[in-house]
């Protein structure tokens, strides 16, 4: 179940839609006043996408189906209409912050309501040329989660670009970080990547080289020049360790603003991954 | 009885002889180290500014202008340079009673050392304490705390959720928590399948549901507190990077301070303060919060680093804050807020451990300015409130700081009378101003004088960067002070006066383009001075030579005489005659003062008509009654007599009005006279000679007039230069009259004549005159009395 556009598509103008996660809870609408800008300033469509949990729906379908509190600890009846309506609910509020927070931009704007498993629904409607933003954390384990399941799926299976979105205060001089590694198509997907948010929020780039990596610094500056970074706008520090603690504090030197990395560099292999988005708080961009 | 002889010029001016002046210009002149003639005060302040015992505080009285304050301030700075300098004090904050600021006290120039010492502390901690929360260290630390404690908190839940998928159950998370469904390879299983289950499946299933819903409920109720135990290892944590980074200056400021306890205690409270607020520190953007580091900011109430000796401070306007301070407020937001920081501290605080000068009018008009003041003194120390509050105007938050301990002496600069009368009715007063230090008016003149008085002229000319003044100039400037202090023997002490003459005189020198002041520039800012306040004089005069005012200069005439009043006006004062008249008739010993009757007359005016009345019982009536009513008025007085110097003229009047004599008009007389017909001295001779003899020349040529004084007022005389010269060429004569019969012979020309031993007096002498016709009146009474028996209409006198 689709919702029709609003406005008319200029084809032109964008490679790929803005996919943004929506489940109701209040990181997704970050996300999706993150997605909504993006989505202004590159012209692309954004399509709102609301799965209704198969797995939630099959739960409430059990007698004995009770639901614990995730804040109080205490038991409440969980049955199929209550769940349907609530979902319902969800889906209307998602609807309504879809077209407030892409109205001022005066984009394109759809929403996708779809039943089913999450990441299934998601793969389904995304392609290598869309953008996939969400917040790190949905209805998850309550405060203190720092990666949802769903993020964790999407991150290594979506086959674009995922853009996983936290709040965070804005630094007035703050960089974008790219991580890069010895693969050259990774490098060059991140940086191209860590290029458009830089033109986009008008930031100075940061390259972080791991300690033993054999790509020579120019030939990046050289990438980036290719895309459009001014030189004096960009750093190149080397990583000592991808121990996630040192990795966030050159981050904090760094005053980053945004982490750009490629999913399959070092940093976001288990067990690391998780420790780094715990050590950091702030939007990070996987590219594929 | 002789007459005396008319006093000759010399008598009635004392000069200063100029060979007693060695020096060309005051400029040849050494400063006076000691004010002159004022040994009094000088001891009274050596005493009083030396005396440590409590409420030895001084009251310097004597006039307006007599300078008291440069006299005070000069001695005390002296005495003051001697004494150890006091300490210093400050506020800082009461890390205990925020509302209370503490009081700590330093030695002299030490405060300002550790106000900046604690600047520099909390601008270290602005970037030193950030700086340890953004170490590696520290993030380490902070990451691995959260960590376990997230692992810790998420723990729990992971069990449950790896019970139930061992159990084939899923945990699976809603919008509002958790809840438990059977499943299989990682999907809920389908409601409608699981009803296909058998009875101990959906049973085992089912219990072990309501056991994971019950450890999951457990779980989730404990998360607030190990959320409180992970709030409280962070705060630890931050206390402890705090205490690390917090070691090294506060080390090296206790190690420096170490001297003073205080300021360790301080210190230490400063270290507390600083762990206890840790996180307000760790915004490594914007910094801790102003108000933060504020409070460990010292506010130097007193600062005695350049003080020399002990204060002595004058206080300006002495009223309740500028003495005992304030507490400012800045208006925020249309609030109105203050900190230990907007107390400012008073006259009180800067002079203590010295002295404070202060005016006592002004700090009588003060309102509760005195009363602060007495408090102060009496507790020995200066508790800081605000006058609103005192009164209960205002109700905003605001600050008792600790009070300090004061030890000062204060010095009241006042008038006399203020003296005398908060002597009388403040009961506090005497026990805290103990040491009464009384100017002198004028100072004695006598040879050994003038060298002494001509350096204090040449010490003020100095002070005053003038022209130096000539010899002559100095001489005329002592003729001057007899004159104002209406003396022979005595010069005045009074500074302003002096100065103002002094400044007069240096400007009509530059006025006449002379390089030092002379005699005539001296006589000239005399004689402007005189002009300028001469209007009301020239107007009264004017009165009289227009007949106006009727004034006889020449003549004799019965029952009316020249009486010399003194009128009073502002600064300035002068003399004129006035016309006293008589009238006598047979009656009942009564002499009515008009003026008293119309309530012109003041008491001493009535009782010195009483005495004359006594007089003339007594003298005249012997052992018989006073057949007399008489009348005294003042003609043409319509703004009230008071003294009694018009007594000797009233005397002679009424008894030329009882006796028919006729008296000279061309003389006038002053004087007052006691029952026995002896002449006392009276105030204000050389104006009312002067002023008589102006009148007299504005009628024509002095000739033969004179005035008649008091002799114990000759020595009083200072009289102006064209008077002596009349007297010099004897046109005008001054009596000096010791005796009633004095003035009656030299104003009726007839021998008074003294009683014999029957008391009878001469024939042909006046008072035999006046003798006889009061027995005539005695007999008139009698007759009158007899007819009036007889027609039972009493002894009344129907006048």
């Amino acid at each position: 179940m689709t919702d029709a556009p609003t406005t008319q598509a200029d084809p032109g103008t964008s490679t790929g839609r803005v996919l943004v996660l929506l489940d109701g809870s209040r990181m997704s609408y970050a996300a999706l006043r993150a997605a909504a800008e993006i989505a202004a300033s590159t012209g692309a469509e954004v399509l709102g996408v609301f799965v209704e949990e198969l797995n939630q729906l099959r739960s409430a379908g059990y007698g004995f189906a009770r639901e614990v509190g995730a804040s109080s600890g205490v038991s409440r009846p969980f049955d199929p209409a209550g769940v349907e309506q609530r979902m319902q609910r969800l889906a209307d509020q998602a609807r309504r912050a879809l077209a407030g927070a892409v109205a001022p931009h005066g984009g394109r704007h759809s929403l996708s309501v779809a039943r089913g498993h999450v990441i299934d629904e998601v793969l389904a409607l995304a392609g290598p040329g869309d953008l996939l933003v969400l917040g790190r954390v949905g209805w998850s384990f309550g405060p203190g989660a720092r990666l949802g399941s769903t993020a964790k799926g999407l991150v290594y299976r979506s086959p674009g670009k995922v853009l996983l979105w936290c709040e965070k205060h804005s630094l007035p001089q703050g960089r974008v970080v790219v991580f890069l590694n010895d693969h050259v198509d990774a490098n060059s997907r991140a940086i191209q990547a860590a290029a458009e948010v830089s033109r986009r929020s008008n930031r100075p780039v940061t390259f972080l080289m791991g300690a033993d990596s054999s790509v020579l610094s120019k030939d990046l500056k050289g990438v980036a020049r290719d895309l459009g970074v001014q030189e004096s706008e960009l750093r190149v520090r080397s990583l000592p360790s991808t121990d996630p603690v040192t990795v966030a504090g050159i981050l904090r030197q760094e005053r980053a603003v945004q982490l750009v990395l490629s999913r399959d560099c070092a940093l976001l292999q288990e067990p690391n991954a998780e420790r780094l988005l715990v050590a950091l708080n702030l939007p990070v961009t996987v590219t594929p | 009885m002789p007459l005396p002889a008319p006093l000759t010029e010399n008598q009635v001016y004392h000069c200063c002889p100029e060979d007693k002046l060695d020096f060309i210009t005051t400029e040849d002149l050494p400063d006076l180290e000691r004010p002159y003639g004022q040994d009094r005060v000088l001891r009274a302040l050596e005493f009083g500014a030396g005396i440590q015992a409590e409420g030895f505080n001084l009251f310097v009285l004597g006039p307006s202008g007599a300078g008291k304050h440069e006299l005070v301030e000069r001695f005390l700075s002296l005495h003051a340079a001697r004494q150890p300098v006091p300490p210093d004090w400050c506020h800082v904050y009461n890390f205990q009673f925020s509302d209370r600021p503490n009081a700590l006290k330093l030695p002299a120039g030490e405060g300002r050392q550790f106000k900046k010492d604690m600047n520099d502390l909390a601008e270290e901690l602005r970037t030193a304490i950030p700086a340890a929360f953004e170490s590696e260290e520290y993030q380490a630390r902070l990451q691995e705390l959260q960590e376990e404690m997230a692992k810790r908190q998420h723990q729990g839940l992971f069990e449950i959720q790896e019970e139930a998928n061992r159990n084939n159950i899923a945990m699976i998370t809603t919008p509002a928590g958790f809840t438990f469904a059977p499943m299989r390879k990682g999907e809920v299983i389908d409601p409608e399948e699981y009803k296909n289950f058998s009875d101990e499946e959906k049973q085992l299933v089912e219990s072990k549901v309501e056991e994971l819903q019950k450890k999951l409920q457990q779980t989730i109720q404990q998360i607030p507190r190990m959320r409180k135990e992970v709030r409280e290892r962070v705060h630890a944590l931050n206390e402890e990077m705090v205490q690390l980074t917090l070691g090294g200056p506060i080390g090296e400021l206790r190690e420096k301070w170490s001297h003073l306890p205080d300021i360790v205690d301080y210190l230490d409270a400063v270290r507390e303060d600083v762990v206890e607020h840790a996180e307000a520190f760790q915004d490594s953007d914007n910094g801790p919060p102003v108000g933060l580091l504020a409070r460990y900011k010292v506010n130097l109430l007193v600062d005695n680093a350049e003080t020399v000796g002990a204060p002595v401070i004058y206080e300006d306007l002495p009223n309740h804050q500028h003495l005992a301070g304030q507490i400012e407020h800045r208006a925020r937001q249309g609030n109105l807020y203050t900190d230990f920081t907007l107390i400012r501290g008073g006259s009180m605080h800067r002079a203590s451990g010295g002295y404070l000068i202060i005016d006592a009018r002004r700090v009588l008009t003060q309102p509760m300015a005195w009363e602060s003041l007495k408090r102060i003194l009496s507790s020995g120390e200066i508790r800081i409130e605000s006058l609103e509050r005192l009164y209960g105007l205002v109700s905003t938050v605001s600050l008792q700081p600790e009070p300090i301990p004061v030890s000062v002496k204060v010095v009241l600069l006042g008038d006399r009378m203020l003296y005398y009368l908060l002597s009388h009715y403040d009961p506090d007063f005497l026990d805290l101003f103990k040491v009464e230090a009384d100017f002198e008016d004028d100072l004695d003149r006598n040879d050994g004088c003038y060298e002494l008085y001509a350096r204090m002229i040449a010490t003020m000319a100095r002070a005053l960067k003038m022209r130096p003044l000539e010899r002559s100039a100095v001489a005329r400037l002592i003729e001057h002070a007899s004159r104002l202090a209406a003396d022979q023997r005595k010069l005045t002490a009074h500074d302003r006066v002096l100065r103002d003459i002094l400044s007069e005189a240096d400007h009509w020198a530059g006025q006449a383009g002379a390089d030092t002041v002379e005699a005539s520039h001296l006589q000239q800012a005399i004689d402007e001075r005189e002009y300028r306040a001469s209007r009301v004089r020239e107007r009264s005069r004017e009165q009289i030579s227009r007949g106006v005012v009727m004034i006889a200069t020449t003549g004799e005439e019965v029952a009316q005489v020249n009486g010399l009043s003194l009128l009073r006006l502002g600064a300035s004062m002068f003399g004129q005659p006035t016309r006293i008249t008589a009238t006598a008739r047979p009656g009942k010993g009564q002499v009515v003062d008009i003026e008293r009757e119309a309530k012109l007359g003041g008491p001493i005016h009535s009782k010195a008509v009483m005495i004359l009345s006594r007089f003339l019982a007594s003298r005249y009536a012997g052992d018989g009654e006073l057949s007399l009513s008489a009348s005294l008025a003042f003609e043409q007085s319509y703004g009230g007599v008071e003294g009694d110097s018009a007594s000797v003229a009233e005397t002679c009047v009424l008894l030329s009005a009882i006796s028919r004599v006729p008296l000279k008009q061309s003389f006038a007389v002053t004087g007052s006279m006691n029952q026995h017909g002896e002449v006392q001295a009276v105030g204000g001779v050389n104006e009312k000679i002067e002023g008589f003899f102006d009148v007299c020349k504005e009628a024509g040529d002095i000739s033969g007039q004179g005035a008649l004084l008091p002799a114990s007022n000759v020595e009083h005389l200072m009289l102006r230069a064209d008077v002596r010269q009349a007297i010099a060429e004897d046109r005008f004569r001054i009596y000096p009259v010791s005796d009633i019969n004095e003035a009656i012979e030299l104003l009726t020309g007839l021998e008074p004549g003294e009683p014999d031993s029957n008391g009878e007096f001469p024939e042909n002498s006046f008072n035999r005159r006046v003798a006889e016709r009061l027995e005539k009146f005695a007999e008139a009474s009698k007759k009158r009395d007899e007819n009036g028996e007889t027609n039972n209409s009493g002894g009344k006198d129907r006048d």
